[in-house]
């Protein structure tokens, strides 16, 4: 009891520990604050990456694979919910016509020409990815497309065109409307004779926008009716894919359902390469690459934890060296070398509790109250510090993860148990027979 | 009478890079229960390094300390300190208050130490009341709450003996308890420690250079260059 009572007392004399307590506060508020943003961020990031590609993908397959080949193999399996085929393929998009309102965001590819188009079946891909969202997206209610219109040819019964949709940031960059024109260039490998590379080219009408809110796939995708793309590379079959988008009913297991897909693939198909993957794995690179930078931001920001730490250090050492002179008068008492170290150790420990109490509350306030904060910042001072638009959110993000909140107090007592266990134990070695001879 | 307290044949030395210091050569000392004891010698002459071997805080090169007629030197430190703070109390000439605490809690921060913090907060009404009437015993009824440095010399001292007393020893050892106060103060404080001799049956050990002081105690040893010579 004396311990906690003789360091409250030793702190409350010395305000200069304030210093402490704020730089662990505001050490652990950074950890709390960036890092629930960042996994926020993740957390939306994941959530959009998913709905591009459903679950499961199947790929890798037989050329002109027919669907109805494939599905019942996957729907055969329990843990399968619906699957739709995709024809995906690169091509390059040339408008027809169109003045360019808006400046492409350099790197952002909605300058080039190239797009990465998806064939798909509208009522089949509804049930396996977020297309319903994606059609739901679009800022300006003109681009938005009805379910039951959704890659409806243009132009009529006499002078079908197929339909196209982009997403409404590169509609803007082209300068493109619905109904507006665009050419679409393909490559087909021709195997029937030479297998040389042909050009195949196809106009197709603008009919509106989707927004997948993943910025990388918006900028590079387009949708195209699974139709128009076996008639641009002349594909024979007549339900030809070369990948499936599967949408399970247990998420969890998908990599064990994943593994099943593959088996059963394979011996139906009888071919050994057909590539079955979770969402996670056809995205793998991405994903790793955001987390590997939450990561390099916890270690940057654990960094202002050890600044924190030497502040303690000094203002703790300067305590230990003036105090030093009670260890006499403590032993003298009865006080053993470990229950003086014990004093010391908890000024420590006390200045660490309490700055990571506040840091961590605090930063949950911060996080919770972002999207306030961000506002007022903006309209206060015209800083915006958390540019929503970067990953085409609504608000800032944030995830507060309990584990990591405690990791952060954790870390936060642990690094004050070391910088002070070092000035409380040379205070503990310190002679008390020199200290009672000394005024 | 009961040998309470007793160093047999110590001595010690300090070094000094490799050269050896003695500072006591075979002393041997007793004091009994209830006695009034003077160490008397000139500056130098180990009296200090005795009291301190005496009250655990120092060991012995060589010897014995006995409590009781047990021999304590040598017992673990948590034995020791547990000795120290149950049945021996200290005094010392600059008081060695704790400069962040007022007069009524360095009293109480003996028994913080005694108690584990169930026991203590159990007790602490009771703790308390008897920290309270100690002070008022010793003249600082109306200064519980101030702190060390708006007390006067002999007031810290007072203080010192209070908080010596509470954990109610069995020998309170005194280095020069006098030895920073003015005559007049030095003598309420001395008058002090005799009446609780008288009145509480506890045994001091008054290390002094005064010997007007000694001649008032019971008994006076004479230690010179770290040797009984009286």
């Amino acid at each position: 009891m004396y311990r906690w009572f003789l360091a409250w007392r030793y702190l409350l004399q010395r305000p200069i520990n304030l210093l402490g307590v704020i730089a662990v506060t505001l050490a652990a508020w950074a950890l709390v604050v960036v890092v629930s943003i960042f996994s926020g961020y993740i957390v939306e990031i994941r959530r959009h990456v998913h709905a591009t590609t459903g679950d499961v993908v199947v790929n890798r397959l037989p050329v002109e694979c027919s669907f109805a080949r494939i599905a019942p193999v996957l729907l055969a399996d329990p843990n399968v919910a619906a699957c739709a085929p995709r024809i995906t393929w690169p091509g390059l998009l040339h408008p027809t016509g169109g003045v360019p309102a808006a400046a492409a965001r350099p790197d952002s590819g909605e300058d080039s020409r190239f797009v990465h188009l998806i064939g798909i079946d509208p009522q089949a891909e509804l049930a396996v990815s977020g297309l319903r969202a994606w059609l739901r997206a679009p800022e300006r209610p003109e681009l938005r497309v009805a379910e039951a219109e959704l890659l409806r040819p243009a132009g009529g019964d006499d002078d079908p065109v197929p339909s196209i949709l982009l997403s409404e940031r590169r509609l803007a960059v082209e300068g493109l409307q619905p109904g507006a024109r665009v050419d679409v260039t393909c490559t087909r490998l021709y195997t029937e004779r030479t297998q040389s590379v042909e050009l195949e080219t196809v106009r197709l009408a603008v009919q509106g926008a989707f927004g997948a809110r993943f910025v990388m796939f918006d900028a590079t995708h387009a949708l195209v009716h699974i139709d128009t793309m076996r008639a641009l590379l002349r594909m024979k079959v007549e339900d030809a894919c070369n990948e499936v988008v599967v949408a399970l009913r247990d998420e969890s297991t998908a990599v064990e359902t994943a593994a099943r897909l593959q088996r059963a693939l394979a011996d139906r198909l009888s071919v050994r390469d057909v590539g079955v993957y979770t969402w996670e794995e056809t995205n793998a690179l991405f994903l790793s690459a955001v987390d590997h930078q939450r990561s390099l931001f916890k270690l940057i920001l654990f960094v202002i934890m050890v600044v924190a730490a030497f502040l303690m250090f000094a203002t703790l050492s300067m305590m230990v060296t003036e105090k030093v002179h009670d260890v006499g008068i403590l032993t003298a008492m009865g006080a053993t070398r470990f229950g003086v170290f014990q004093v010391f150790l908890a000024c420590g420990l006390a200045i660490a509790a309490t700055g990571a109490v506040l840091g961590v509350g605090v930063g949950c306030l911060t996080a919770v109250n972002l999207d306030g904060l961000n506002t007022w910042l903006r309209t206060t001072f015209g800083v915006d510090l958390f540019p929503t638009r970067i990953y085409n959110l609504e608000h800032v993000p944030f995830d507060l993860d309990p584990a990591w909140l405690l990791q952060v107090a954790g870390m936060a007592l642990g690094v004050g148990a070391v910088v002070s266990g070092i000035p409380a134990w040379l205070a503990s070695r310190h002679d008390p027979v020199e200290s009672l001879r000394n005024e | 009478m009961t040998e309470l307290l007793a160093a047999r044949g110590v001595t010690k030395s300090y070094w000094l890079g490799k050269r050896e210091i003695p500072v006591l050569r075979g002393v041997d000392f007793a004091v009994e229960a209830g006695e009034m004891v003077a160490l008397l010698g000139a500056s130098g002459a180990g009296k200090s390094t005795l009291l301190h071997v005496l009250g655990l805080l120092d060991a012995p090169t060589s010897g014995e300390v006995r409590w009781n007629g047990e021999p304590v030197h040598a017992l673990p430190v948590r034995r020791k300190a547990k000795l120290r703070h149950q049945s021996i109390g200290f005094v010392f000439q600059f008081y060695h208050l704790i400069p962040e605490l007022t007069a009524l809690q360095n009293v109480l921060l003996g028994q913080m130490m005694f108690h584990t913090p169930l026991a203590y907060l159990q007790r602490r009404q009771a703790i308390r009341a008897r920290a309270l009437a100690l002070l008022e015993e010793v003249g600082l009824g109306q200064r519980l709450d101030h702190r060390p440095a708006e007390l006067s010399g002999g007031e810290k001292q007072r203080v010192a003996i209070a908080r010596a007393l509470i954990a109610e020893p069995r020998v309170i050892l005194a280095d020069e308890p006098t030895g920073n106060l003015d005559s007049e103060t030095a003598d309420g404080v001395l008058s002090l420690l005799f009446e609780i001799n008288r009145e509480r049956g506890i045994a001091f050990v008054l290390v002094t250079h005064n010997e007007e002081l000694a001649a008032r105690c019971d008994r006076i040893v004479r230690l010179r260059d770290g040797r009984v010579v009286g």
